[in-house]
């Protein structure tokens, strides 16, 4: 009996663990953070001057220092039905650029693309939501020089109702377009729609 | 040997251009010379890299066949890549180039150099939302916190199991 007592002890014991962990393990419950209405219009009187385009550079890497992201870039390609794809989901420090557009830091608009998150948790871009005006992105070039971009705003729009001219139209100057999933989500059909980060060339070196 | 213009010219080449400028040379595999942009306008800058030089290779750029003469591939930073630019000439023809690139190990490796009249990178543009994300940091994942309540409903079910003896004067 005393046997029997025991061993349903040890089972409770250990169910009761198993169930605690399992139900406050792992993930991070946070939402991504989504920009405040406040970054959402550029304010051409406190921007910084545009600097001078560079020439035609492929990049390799996107430093942004204000929400800790360093990471390689990856070309990327449209989808069948014209949409940008994206790098790989399973790596998670990995981003991307539109390898058919404009090279960061010529004339023109370069677009980055990288995940907020993957199954197993936060991605390269999951804090890209808390990007300020006046935030510092940084992408390293192959011929060696690094431009450097000045964030103008930072918008959330519907996958829906996405603005693709105001987001990958051309430029006169030299612009960058950061782009991760943002807005709501549901489970049956994901993120709602796109964090997209508007800067443009202030520097390099 | 492709040194010379291949013989596409005006009209017809800028028709090939447009359906060519989205699969632009960088990005190819060990082995041959990236050029980048792979269609340039007269007048353009012109970035090309190769891996096929090892670790710190340099290498000699001949870039005469589009009229820029020879340059030089110095090391990067890159994946060991070594990297030259030129300046394609304002008076370049359109036409397809061929670009060599010679290490100094005598190897040697070449890629393509599309001249059109008008830049025609910019002109597809990706369209509609970007799907860069599938929710994995929001919250527990449903089949998790079912097996982590089954698993509390066992806890309970012995637990209340031993209680119910304790009453009864089984002692544990």
């Amino acid at each position: 009996m005393r046997f029997g007592n025991t061993a349903i002890g040890a089972v409770t014991a250990v169910a009761l663990c198993t169930g605690a962990w399992l139900l406050t393990s792992g993930r991070d419950t946070d939402p991504p953070p989504q920009p405040s209405a406040a970054e959402a219009r550029p304010d051409p009187a406190v921007e910084r001057a545009a600097a001078r385009a560079l020439p035609p550079s492929p990049p390799d890497r996107i430093r942004i220092p204000s929400i800790h992201v360093d990471a390689p870039l990856m070309g990327l390609k449209l989808t069948g039905n014209g949409s940008l794809d994206v790098p790989p989901a399973a790596k998670k420090n990995l981003a991307g650029w539109y390898e058919s557009g404009t090279t960061p830091g010529e004339t023109g608009t370069a677009i980055v693309a990288g995940h907020v998150d993957n199954a197993d948790g936060p991605a390269v871009f999951y804090d890209l939501g808390a990007l300020k005006k006046g935030n510092t992105i940084e992408l390293d070039r192959l011929d060696g020089t690094v431009a450097l971009f000045t964030v103008d705003a930072v918008e959330v729009y519907q996958a829906s109702r996405f603005p693709d001219q105001k987001v990958y139209g051309a430029a006169g100057r030299p612009e960058l377009r950061v782009i991760t999933c943002g807005g709501g989500y549901s489970r049956s059909t994901g993120y709602q729609g796109n964090v997209v980060v508007f800067a443009h060339l202030t520097g390099s070196h | 040997m492709r040194r010379t213009a291949r013989l596409l010219t005006g009209t017809a080449l800028a028709v090939a251009a447009a359906g060519l400028a989205t699969a632009p040379a960088y990005g190819g595999e060990t082995g041959s010379l990236e050029v980048f942009p792979s269609s340039a306008v007269p007048g353009g800058d012109v970035t090309v890299n190769t891996a096929a030089c090892g670790d710190g290779g340099t290498a000699a750029g001949d870039a005469s066949a589009v009229g820029a003469g020879t340059f030089t591939l110095a090391p990067s930073t890159h994946e060991g890549d070594a990297i030259g630019q030129f300046k394609v000439p304002p008076s370049a023809q359109p036409g397809t180039y061929e670009i060599v690139a010679k290490c100094t190990d005598g190897k040697e490796v070449s890629g393509d150099l599309m001249v059109t009249l008008a830049s025609m990178r910019q002109q597809v543009q990706p369209r509609g939302s970007v799907k860069t994300g599938v929710g994995g940091a929001l919250g527990p994942d449903p089949v998790q916190t079912a097996a982590g309540v089954a698993a509390l409903a066992v806890a309970a079910a012995g637990g209340t199991w031993l209680l119910h003896r304790r009453a009864r004067g089984d002692g544990i």
